[in-house]
């Protein structure tokens, strides 16, 4: 009888120490406001940890650095900061990770909690919405006095005056698979941007690298479209990246100003119906619904597809590995439509409002933008340059490309850094220069949906929902 | 009828008693627990939810005073708002009735005389066991339009590729096949139930000449019609708020076929800061699920059938 | 005579139909997590080879420490139980409380707040989120802890559980209690020495569906831990994702490895979770 009470008793106690036990392991360190950015676990029994910043004291300021990544760039990343805190005795930068499919989600919810890390790498449908609330401390003046100026693809821009820049000048290419074309017989895509395939060449060529399980070609009688082994081509129908095609058939998401949403043009409808038809009619792409943009991964790394178009970091964050293990892949400029077009985008760097270390986070942010401190992830191919002379200065150019991680010199060179100079060809992304942006894309995501697997036509499901886009674009959509 | 009065006697007795006050004050005690929950876990937030709901917020900036204005444009102006209660109420029907037939399908061929039935039980019951957010993309690898299983056994049979998850036709019931799969707990709870049909009912049918069909009909069913309503229930209640799928795999799409209601509460939440909207959109999720479960209870009263007699304490 | 022998051999003969359908559901049920294993045990290439093989050509456990590299599942599994085993503890501890309360006590209030109770069991947790992150983050300051995880079940464990376990007492025969009352037993006294041996398979059943419940809260999870060493597994499972997006092998490997505890905690608790089950089902 007595028993049972003491079990019972001790279970409790037991439940008791537990909990005390779970409280230790989670180490909060003392009380309420250390909810704030100081988040260095070894630190000392350490309330002045909230010190503001007029703290001389000499003890070190940890701040924060949030960023998604594969586990290559995060290797790189983790690099950079070890360089940083190695290098001075002020300040601690301390490496946060968050998954980019959660990214939004979660500094969305650190802000509303007033939780924000110092500093993070944004992504960029988030920047100019945030810039316009203003959570983010300005830091246009960051390349004031280095020796060359950002590109102007990727500057974030409100009222065409810079508030942000890009940690990277990111553009959409084409990869292709060496070995593929080879066994077809298939002269390589081209690499110089004069040279560019037309749409039509394009799916000429696809359509020679399309194989069914009986080997015949799409053109060719018996062909077997429900028995596809090998696809020619996929190009990635993420939303943003759905632009340049858009753009190469003389339209876009937006009038060039940023005034006016066009998407609704037979210009931009036509676009996405072609991109749509390489699986429904010309049997060249695997079915792709635009919601991921693992294009590379899934088709020309895994072997099934022989061309995919997708971002320069590709090379860095997945495509080096694929090398190493045996794939031959090459680079090559995109199709053209009308004209030949491309979208440069980069995440961007940025200081919170909130933080309570302004002074050191800029610091931080501003030696990181400095080109030699962020240079293990150029190295690594996943962030091409920002500054204009390292496109138009050969010396530049070989220091960064002669490097094993690259592609051959004269590819990469002619693909995806000649043409960066040549603002005909290359358009920043919207979110450069419109609000609600990732709103905007996520409808076309939404209502696009039908359209890939060919339940619908693009010009049918844009037009039924152009006054949503306007009202997006123009903020009063709820 | 002695014993009625008994207890009446008794009952008020004890009312008025030092025992009545002891029994309150242990009872009040020990629902302390309770209490905290019920107060700051249940009902004050959700009365903030709504109260949220009547304001446009995004967080970072001070509330702003809307009215109804958030609930007025859900239901007229947000493009995925009405396509999101037609998902979500689509797929928990389909994964409920689909989740029960199986259960109980599955527990009345483990009720005969089989060798081994605990193994079996067992393998019906692991997909139960496993992480959520795993099963699911282990399936989408199943589901996969090209290289998947599924697919390449029915291109062997001959059958055209099934657009499984890339199709907004096929999506809701692709994952609910997943939910019916992972409903192993039911099958344990309906096993049980049947195994306590009383013997003597279904001899008397049997000897009244009934077959297997209105053996069922007229005694299985009734007996475990409790358990029924306990398993829809629970189903109902576990499926509406089916959000995983659509966090890890389909983003909602294609089209909005699968912007389930929490996926789309989430995503205004958290990915377009709009707090006081997506306030609106849990309140009306809310009364959703609270005008199932009433429907639910109401029409149970002319289907169930208590053995031990009403439990009215 | 003959009545007799036939209908008994209808039934073997429908036994043995029973058998065949359950071993081809059994199969059909298993398939998918075959699936996934022999996936975590093959390349890449492997992997998209057409026809897909049914079994791996050779069995890559190396994919597994590959896996791990990136993919801290020990580290996982240790905050997942640092999480799970105060919450399904005090889950059980207090939902037991609760339930005894409702199902034998008798106070005023008592049809009102057990109807309270019962209202909530169909409150999703999503739709009272935003409210309590606010609360537990800007309000008590436990942003990036495991508290707001573990700190509600204390409360009764969700009002599921003091349902279930408050049915489950009911039908512990009142007899006992009274006999225990005459000898000068107090409520306590009564609950620990009475009640709860009597209905210990069902505390058990509450403990498991709150482990499991537990076990799956991405969501909550997602939103309460921003550190890479506090991750749990479900969340780690999801970066992981993000990180290697097609990279199936892997993938598998890593979702095979959360699969696991799962499985082999079932396998040890079967019993008594099968057990409970069924002596209820006697009781009622």
């Amino acid at each position: 009888m007595e028993r049972t009470r003491k079990i019972l008793v001790i279970l409790l106690c037991a439940l008791m120490i537990l909990g005390v036990a779970g409280c230790g392991a989670t180490g909060t360190q003392g009380g309420a406001p250390s909810q704030s950015t100081a988040s260095s676990q070894e630190a000392t029994p350490a309330s002045t940890q909230e010190a503001t910043p007029a703290q001389s004291s000499g003890e070190k300021v940890n701040i924060t650095y949030a960023c998604w990544g594969t586990i290559e760039e995060n290797k790189a990343v983790q690099d950079a900061l070890d360089k940083f805190n190695a290098s001075q005795d002020k300040t601690k930068v301390e490496l946060k990770l968050i998954p980019w499919e959660g990214y939004v989600a979660s500094l969305n919810t650190m802000a509303a909690a007033n939780n924000l890390p110092d500093t993070a790498n944004m992504q960029e449908p988030m920047v100019m919405d945030w810039v316009k609330q203003g959570m983010l401390a300005d830091i246009s003046d960051m390349y004031a006095g280095s020796d060359s100026k950002p590109l102007d693809c990727i500057t974030y821009k409100a009222d065409g005056k810079p508030v942000a820049y890009g940690v990277a000048a990111e553009t959409v290419v084409m990869y292709y698979n060496k070995s593929m074309f080879d066994k077809a017989g298939v002269a390589y895509p081209p690499s110089t941007l004069d040279k560019a395939w037309t749409w039509d060449e394009f799916v000429a060529n696809a359509k020679k690298l399309t194989l069914d399980k009986n080997g015949k070609h799409p053109d060719e009688a018996g062909f077997d479209a429900q028995n596809i082994t090998q696809y020619g081509c996929l190009v990635e129908n993420l939303a943003w990246q759905l632009e340049w095609p858009i753009l190469s058939n003389g339209g876009g998401f937006y009038s060039a100003d940023g005034s006016k949403v066009t998407i609704g043009d037979p210009a931009a409808t036509e676009a996405i119906q072609k991109v749509a038809d390489l699986y429904l009619k010309d049997h060249v792409a695997p079915l792709s619904i635009g919601s991921t943009d693992d294009g590379v991964q899934r088709g020309l790394i895994a072997g099934t597809v022989a061309m995919t178009t997708n971002g320069t970091w590709n090379v860095g964050t997945c495509l080096n590995t694929a090398k190493e293990q045996g794939l031959n892949y090459g680079i090559a400029v995109l199709p053209k439509m009308k004209q030949s077009a491309t979208l440069a985008t980069a995440g961007t760097n940025v200081v919170f409002n909130q933080s309570k270390h302004q002074k050191e986070a800029i610091e931080w942010i501003k030696w990181y933008a400095n080109i030699d401190n962020g240079w293990p992830l150029i190295s690594a191919g996943i962030w091409p340059p920002i500054f204009e002379n390292y496109y138009t200065d050969e010396t530049l150019t070989h220091k960064w490309l002669d490097n094993p991680n690259f592609p051959p010199y004269a590819d990469y060179k002619a693909a995806a850094v000649d043409p960066m100079l040549d603002k005909n060809y290359v358009h920043s992304a919207s979110w450069f220069y419109v609000n609600h942006a990732a709103d905007f894309n996520n409808l076309l995501t939404s209502i696009l949906g039908d359209v890939w697997s060919g339940k619908a036509t693009a010009q049918d499901v844009i037009t039924k929902n152009l006054d949503k886009f306007n009202a997006i674009f123009n903020g009063t959509a709820n | 009828m002695i014993n009625v009065i008994q207890k009446a006697l008794y009952t008020r007795s004890i009312k008025s008693t030092n025992m009545a006050r002891q029994e309150s004050r242990a009872a009040y005690l020990f629902l302390i627990p309770a209490f905290l929950g019920l107060a700051f876990i249940t009902y004050l937030p959700l009365a903030s939810v709504f109260g949220l709901s009547l304001f446009k917020w995004n967080a970072l900036t001070p509330p702003v005073f809307n009215g109804f204005n958030n609930y007025i444009s859900l239901f007229t102006k947000d493009p995925y708002f009405l396509d999101s209660i037609k998902a979500t109420v689509y797929f928990s029907v389909i994964a409920v009735v689909g989740s029960l037939v199986y259960s109980l399908a599955v527990a009345m061929l483990l009720n005969r005389r089989i060798p081994a039935r605990g193994f079996w039980r067992a393998v019906f019951y692991v997909p139960y066991v496993l992480p959520g957010a795993a099963v699911y993309m282990g399936w989408s690898f199943l589901y996969e339009t090209n290289f998947g299983l599924f697919n390449y056994v029915l291109s062997q049979l001959g059958i055209h590729k099934v657009l499984f998850l890339s199709d907004s036709s096929n999506v809701v019931p692709s994952l609910a096949l997943i939910s019916v799969w992972l409903s192993g707990n039911l099958i344990v709870i309906f096993l049980a139930g049947l195994q306590n049909v009383p013997r003597v009912y279904m001899e008397a049918a049997e000897i009244d000449g009934a077959n297997a069909w209105h053996r069922f009909i007229h005694v299985t069913l009734p007996c475990m019609s409790p358990i029924i309503l306990y398993n829809i229930l629970m189903s109902l209640v576990t499926n509406m708020q089916i959000v995983v799928p659509a966090l890890t795999l389909t983003n909602g799409g294609p089209g909005n076929s699968s912007m389930f209601m929490t996926y789309l509460m989430y995503r205004y939440a958290f990915q377009s800061n709009q707090l006081g909207y997506a306030c609106a959109i849990s309140f009306v999720f809310f009364v959703l699920i609270a005008i199932f479960t009433i429907i639910l209870f109401a029409t149970s009263k002319t289907w169930t059938f208590y053995e031990g007699g009403d439990d009215r304490k | 005579m003959n009545n007799i022998r036939s209908k008994t051999r209808n039934k073997q003969i429908v036994d043995i139909l029973s058998l065949t359908a359950i071993v081809i559901l059994a199969f059909v049920a298993l398939l998918p997590i075959w699936w996934i294993f022999r996936s975590s045990l093959m390349s890449n290439a492997e992997i998209y080879k057409f026809p897909p093989p049914f079994f791996p050509q050779n069995w890559r456990f190396s994919n597994y420490g590959k896996a791990l590299e990136y993919f801290k599942f020990w580290q996982y599994l240790k905050n997942t139980t640092i999480i799970i085993v105060p919450s399904v503890i005090a889950g059980t501890l207090t939902a037991t409380l609760c339930g005894y309360s409702f199902a034998r006590l008798r106070f005023r209030g008592k049809k009102f707040i057990f109807s309270l109770c019962v209202g909530s069991m169909f409150l999703p947790s999503m739709v009272t989120l935003i409210p309590l992150y606010t609360m537990w983050t800007r309000g008590l300051g436990l942003g990036n802890t495991y508290w707001p995880l573990v700190l509600p079940y204390f409360c009764g464990g969700g009002a599921f559980s003091i349902f279930l376990l408050r049915q489950f007492i009911m039908s512990v025969p009142r007899e006992l209690d009274e006999a225990a009352k005459i000898d000068g037993a107090g409520y306590m006294r009564i609950l620990v020495q009475i009640i709860v041996p009597a209905i210990r398979p069902a505390m058990i059943v509450v403990a498991l569906i709150l482990f499991i419940g537990l076990w799956n809260d991405l969501l909550q999870q997602m939103v309460y831990i921003n550190k890479p060493e506090k991750y749990t597994i479900a969340v780690g499972l999801t970066i992981f994702r993000g990180a290697y997006k097609s990279d199936w092998s892997n993938l598998m490997a890593a979702t095979c490895m959360t699969f696991a505890p799962g499985v082999i905690l079932y396998l040890i608790g079967q019993k008594y979770f099968i057990e409970g089950i069924v002596m209820t089902g006697m009781k009622n």
